[in-house]
């Protein structure tokens, strides 16, 4: 059961990537991401890591993704790209992602990576949100100060002088 | 319960789909997706290596926590760019952005 789901999955995940780079609209491309995302976030289920995979649906799809369709509405949707005149870069892009392929190979055949049946404590959701606020409450405090700073900013790159 | 190894693979393919994309598209929006995609590649190695120790450990789901919070901030950020480009030269193939050069 969980190697179909597993299977399924990854299945999902990886196509909807490939689509998302390689689909000649630009809304069709952001919807097969937020596809790919849900696949990523039923690998976090299957990890047992639900609350993350709650959190990847919630703030992906339901924030990044829908930033995404606005903005290639807003741009147009008239934003052919040019064919690809760098024959090295190519080169270089293939010569790496069939390097990671190669590397995949070796991962799947390798055991030193048990699966563990039953994930016990590491997954607790209350010991999860008392490390959360116990450990790492500063770095919490933190990363809602950098957010504030980056939709500030986002905001007053985008803005307008409407008014003059 | 699947091994650990089929997880990293998958995040190894994600990685290399996004490395593909960052090297070969020019479109900016395009490259925001790689980029994105690469970002999913590192959060779901981090949470199956959390996994991997005996007990698991929550650290990986914090970090991972973090992470996503960290992508959403640079999507929102780059987004604005884009329209900011867009606005000022009506494309956005990165190639032909050569404002800044020296």
């Amino acid at each position: 059961m969980t190697d179909l789901l597993f299977l399924a999955f990854a299945a999902v995940a990886i196509g909807a990537a490939i689509l998302a780079i390689e689909a000649r609209d630009l809304v069709y491309g952001a919807a097969a991401l937020g596809i790919a995302f849900l696949g990523v976030a039923g690998l976090f289920f299957l990890l047992d890591a639900a609350y993350v995979g709650w959190f990847q649906i919630a703030v992906y799809i339901g924030a990044v993704v829908v930033l995404i369709l606005f903005t290639v509405m807003l741009v147009g949707p008239k934003m052919g790209e040019t064919p690809l005149g760098l024959k090295r870069v190519s080169l270089l892009a293939a010569i790496l992602v069939s390097l990671l392929l190669g590397m995949t190979g070796a991962l799947a055949n390798a055991t030193a990576f048990p699966g563990q049946d039953s994930c016990g404590s590491g997954c607790d959701l209350a010991l999860f949100s008392t490390s959360l606020l116990k450990n790492y409450g500063v770095q919490l405090e933190f990363m809602s100060l950098v957010m504030a700073a980056a939709v500030i900013g986002a905001l007053a790159l985008s803005k307008t002088d409407r008014g003059q | 319960m699947e091994p650990l190894s089929s997880f990293f693979a998958v995040s190894v393919i994600l990685l290399g789909i996004g490395i593909y994309g960052l090297t070969t598209k020019r479109n900016a929006i395009r490259i925001l997706f790689s980029v994105e995609l690469i970002y999913n590649a590192a959060n779901l190695n981090v949470i199956a290596f959390a996994r991997l120790r005996n007990p698991p450990i929550v650290t990986g789901q914090v970090i991972v926590l973090f992470t996503i919070a960290l992508a959403a901030m640079e999507a929102a950020v780059g987004l604005s760019i884009i329209i900011l480009v867009s606005r000022l030269n009506a494309e956005i193939d990165l190639s032909k952005l050569s404002k800044l050069k020296g």
